[in-house]
């Protein structure tokens, strides 16, 4: 059937395409709609963010859709209070790292689930997918004990160690491979390709759009982790950004203003990198529907 | 228990240093590095700024001490327990008092009298308030100095009041006069009349304790053996919350929407701890009059005030760190650094003199009329008792929800109250 | 398929195949076996202590002392409760919304398909704090501007999160506002790998629009969507901590508290081992049986696809 539809020229499809395309003004415009009203639930609260690191302190509570006395005081008062510049890199680095790590890991088990069978491969990865389960809290300080008996408290490697394979990553390639046409795989092996090549010369460019997805994915939960930071970290220089906000909410109130600038300009670079990685979606979607 | 809880610790401490009265060093000669765990240093603002600049004081003035500051965050001591399991140097740490029993017999905080010469204690002592003295001690010992540490007062809208027809001159002294004026502003203005940080996961049973004091009850016996929560005059105390709720002026906010509701100018009245006073103040700004009175009695019973905040605490256990400690703690409580303290964290200041004095804090004072009562409940001030043993935040949990079940879930109180205890009871060590 | 390959081959691959799938997962199993695993195992060990983890203080054996005590907290049953209104809650944010965005914008023009599907993913790039603490202000019943629009069409303000019956929804909405971005990006990324020549193909046929959702995508989406659906039943009551954590501290009365919440309160947060590792093997074995239930259904049901 497939190859049917392939023979078949592209001709035939101006007809039923105009038939379609009067009766579904409607519904497109109706579609629009709905989806424009879910973009305003979905950014407005990111606009008052926005809009909110530019009010000072006393206008905090304003409900004016644009501040009324606009200042950068907050920001002034952020990149004073906290190694904003620094907090960022090490972020960067910290999330970069892991992201590619996971991946790497990731890749690597899911190709060994999705291209054998063996004794316990079932357990193993409800055993993987029960790691999700796993409480950080729990595992926090016998790791902190651990990376301490290393000596390597305070630094982004003992950030990054926990985080080199993560149950996530591990089950979405799983289900993209075996997803993947099983025809294509065959025929590799029957070339005399190894499972090495297949796995990186078949599999991982075709599901590139996923590995892309997954690595936005991986990188922005990286980029808000919290938790094993603030235990580790204990010098500002060596602090993610997530520490960095969570600064400005202390015993004696809450800084909302420099809260809000700082978490504003710890926004940008994650939207810049789901900018570009998203174009990278995008195209290897449009190759592999060349394909 | 005691008994056991003192061998225990013996047995802890003589694997380190033999326990004799008056370990420390009678001086630093060599150079000494100790660490400080703080929690104000784990945020940004003004209260680690102002730490920060003590410690480097401490520093210039004793050359051969190196004070290593770390952050922790004051709502779990994850950190601290975490380094004490790897073998790091925990030596002064900036403890919550509700968190003293646990240091003490967990992190190994040491009493002044085990450690430090007496007439020390004494000349560092004299001056203090005997009301904040008392703060830190435990079993008839001195564990903390008070460092940073507030009671409760009630700000309130002048704005509001005026707009309700109150006059914002005489505010509310009793309980029943806060009923009364929060009618008033729920009836004349669209803000809600009244509330307080007594329930709530960031209050823990600081400002209960007080109130239930103030009706002449207690939440824990003073050997810290026995709850009482749920006896007639703390149920009293906690009825009477209930009746503000039920009359429709005590609003249960939630977590945090108490704080941005004063500081918005939508709410009345408040009662919570000082050390809220700056942020308040910056919301109030051109928007509003923020004006600050004693904590409410019950009928004519002068109230029985009990503080919020930290003590610092010595862990170490080798001589010349805890001269060195010792040296910090003198350094942070003395008047130059209550003067810090107050005008720039926004606690009190422990040696009352101070705040007469030309050289520490009385321009200041004068500045900032909204310490009044704040000084002035110094007068009556209590501990903040902290719950005994290793479920001690449990018993606390497990106290608080009864009382936030009694105040706003209908529930009813006594019964409520006294389930609560015979299940915190059981956890008691 | 493979019996038709010749014996030889398939011999030398089976013994390879006795050891390669190790070799691949070996990276990542060490990793997850150091840093999850054998603390797991201590923990469930510790869970009949109570200990302070400190080196030099005693452990001490309390049985099952530190379970029951878990089991007798007043709001286990509610937080249990809670826990399942989250799941159902979620369950439309996580995954039919974003199955109906996926699809939708699949069929748009580049340029705005790209724009929605960047919009509905902006939430998640904010730091959780930062998103709790705006929505509480825009949900303030005196200031917020909801609540000041539901003022103005003249209804009584909405208490979002101080009433008792409508808290749990306003977190479950909040959670769900920043998940939605998470499964749009998967489910998008699924429906991408469509082969298009299936679509053509139904469309050949003389498959409708609706037809061709129902007969070739919907089936082909199935396994990501059950992936979802799992994900949102095993981690629904974890993805909302921070928003339970921060906006409502678990009240009003318990109404917004659920089991992972409870446990991290009673448990995690108290610096009680055994209190703590108890909560962890309850969580693990709780959820650990819905986890083994699930996987077996998946395992039956996706054996129609292939």
């Amino acid at each position: 059937m497939t190859t049917d539809a392939l023979a078949r020229p592209v001709r035939v499809r101006t007809a039923p395409l105009r038939r379609i395309s009067s009766q579904s003004g409607l519904n497109t415009a109706a579609g629009h709609l709905l989806m424009v009203l879910l973009s305003i639930f979905c950014l407005f609260p990111v606009y008052w963010m926005l809009v909110s690191s530019f009010r000072p302190a006393n206008a905090m509570f304003e409900t004016s859709l644009w501040p009324t006395q606009g200042s950068l005081e907050n920001y002034t008062t952020a990149i004073d209070a906290i190694p904003i510049a620094r907090m960022l890199l090490n972020t960067l680095v910290f999330s970069a790292v892991s992201t590619v790590f996971q991946l790497l890991t990731g890749i690597l088990a899911a190709f060994a689930f999705a291209r054998w069978k063996f004794p316990f491969d079932k357990l193993v990865y409800t055993g993987v997918a029960l790691t999700w389960l796993v409480p950080f809290q729990v595992v926090m300080i016998p790791n902190y004990l651990l990376v301490a008996h290393m000596g390597l408290l305070d630094s982004i490697l003992a950030l990054i160690l926990p985080n080199i394979a993560a149950a996530l990553a591990i089950m979405l390639l799983a289900q993209a491979m075996r997803g993947f046409p099983k025809e294509v795989i065959e025929a590799a092996r029957m070339d005399g390709a190894s499972n090495w090549r297949i796995l990186w010369e078949v599999l991982v460019p075709n599901l590139r759009g996923t590995i892309a997805s997954l690595a936005i994915l991986i990188f922005i939960s990286t980029w808000n982790e919290y938790f094993w930071p603030l235990l580790l970290s204990r010098t500002a220089e060596n602090s993610v950004i997530q520490i960095g906000i969570q600064m400005f909410m202390t015993a004696e109130g809450n800084a909302w203003g420099p809260l809000m600038a700082a978490s504003t300009l710890a926004s940008l670079p994650v939207l810049v990198i789901y900018v570009v990685l998203q174009r990278q979606v995008v195209q290897s979607f449009m190759k592999s529907g060349i394909r | 228990m005691f008994r056991t809880t003192i061998i225990a610790s013996l047995l802890a401490l003589s694997t380190a240093v033999p326990v004799l009265a008056q370990t420390m060093a009678p001086s630093i000669d060599t150079p000494v590095t100790i660490r400080f765990y703080n929690y104000n240093l784990a945020t940004a603002g003004l209260g680690a700024e102002a730490t920060q600049k003590l410690i480097n004081e401490f520093m210039a003035e004793n050359p051969n001490v190196t004070v290593e500051g770390v952050g922790y965050s004051s709502a779990d001591s994850s950190r601290i327990q975490a380094d004490l399991a790897a073998g790091q140097a925990v030596d002064v740490v900036q403890t919550v008092f509700s968190d003293l029993d646990f240091s003490v017999n967990n992190f190994g905080a040491q009493a002044l009298e085990d450690i430090a010469p007496a007439a020390e204690i004494t000349a560092h002592l004299e001056g203090m308030h005997p009301n904040g003295t008392k703060l830190g001690v435990l079993n008839g010992k001195t564990y903390g100095l008070a460092y940073t540490f507030s009671t409760p007062v009630l700000f309130y809208n002048a704005d509001l009041f005026r707009a309700a027809g109150l006059d914002p001159d005489s505010p509310p002294k009793t309980w029943a006069d806060i009923k009364t004026a929060a009618l008033a502003i729920e009836d004349k203005t669209d803000a809600e009349g009244f509330t307080g940080g007594i329930t709530g996961p960031g209050a823990v049973d600081w400002l209960l304790q007080g109130v239930v004091r103030s009706n002449n009850g207690e939440v824990i016996s003073r050997d810290r053996k026995t709850l009482k929560f749920a006896e007639p005059e703390a149920v009293e105390a906690v009825a009477m919350l209930r009746d503000l709720y039920d009359a429709g002026v005590y609003e249960n906010y939630d977590f945090a929407g108490a704080v941005d509701g004063m500081a918005s100018g939508h709410l009345g009245m408040y009662l919570q701890t000082s050390a809220l006073q700056g942020s308040l103040v910056a919301g109030a700004k051109d928007n509003y009059e923020l004006r600050s009175a004693a904590m409410p009695q019950f009928g004519d019973r002068p109230t029985r005030p009990n503080n919020s905040g930290s003590a610092l605490t010595i862990h170490t256990t080798d001589p010349l760190k805890q001269r060195a400690a010792w040296e910090l703690m003198k350094f942070l409580t003395s008047e130059h650094g209550y003067t810090i303290i107050t005008s720039e964290i926004g606690y009190l200041p422990l040696r009352p003199s101070i705040v007469e004095d030309e050289r520490y804090l009385k321009a200041w004072v004068a500045e900032h009329p909204l310490v009044a009562p704040n000084l002035e409940q110094l007068d009556r001030l209590e501990p903040w008792d902290p719950m005994p043993g290793p479920n001690y935040r449990q018993i606390g949990k497990t106290m608080m929800d009864a009382v936030e079940m009694s105040i706003f879930g209908g529930a009813d109180v006594a019964a409520t109250l006294a389930d609560a205890q015979a299940n915190a009871q059981a956890l008691m060590p | 398929m493979a019996i038709a390959i010749a014996t030889p081959a398939r011999l030398r691959r089976k013994s390879h195949a006795r050891w390669s799938p190790w070799l691949y997962l070996a990276p990542a199993l060490i990793t997850l076996l150091v840093w999850i695993y054998w603390p797991l195992v201590d923990a469930a060990r510790l869970s009949f202590y109570q200990w302070n983890m400190l080196p030099n203080s005693p452990q001490t054996f309390v049985g099952w002392e530190n379970y029951q005590r878990i089991f007798a907290l007043p709001k286990f049953w509610q937080a249990l409760r809670n826990t399942g209104v989250y799941i159902l809650g979620l369950l439309p944010l996580a995954v039919l919304i974003p199955l109906a965005i996926a699809i939708y914008t699949h069929d748009l023009p580049e340029r705005s398909r790209n724009i929605y599907r960047a919009i509905i993913f902006v939430p998640m790039i904010i730091a959780p704090v930062v998103a709790a603490a705006v929505w509480r202000w825009l949900l303030d019943p005196g200031y917020g501007l909801a609540n000041q629009a539901i003022k103005g069409l003249g209804f009584d303000p909405v208490k979002f999160l101080s009433d008792p019956d409508t808290a749990i929804w306003t977190v479950i909405v909040i959670t769900g506002w920043k998940l939605m971005g998470f499964s749009t990006l998967i489910l998008s990324a699924a429906n991408a790998n469509i082969n298009p020549t299936l679509i053509e193909a139904a469309r050949m046929d003389g498959a409708g629009k609706w037809e061709i959702i129902r007969d070739v995508r919907l089936p082909l989406l199935s396994s990501t969507v059950l992936f979802l659906v799992v994900m949102t039943i095993l981690l629904g009551a974890q993805w909302s901590f921070t928003y339970i954590n921060v906006l409502t501290g678990g009240g009003p009365l318990g109404a917004t508290t659920n089991i992972y919440y409870l446990l991290w309160d009673f448990g995690f947060s108290t610096m009680s081992v055994g209190w703590g590792s108890a909560s962890a093997v309850i969580l693990f074995l709780g959820f650990g049986v819905i986890a083994f239930v699930l996987f077996r259904l998946i395992d039956r049901y996706s054996f129609h696809d292939n």
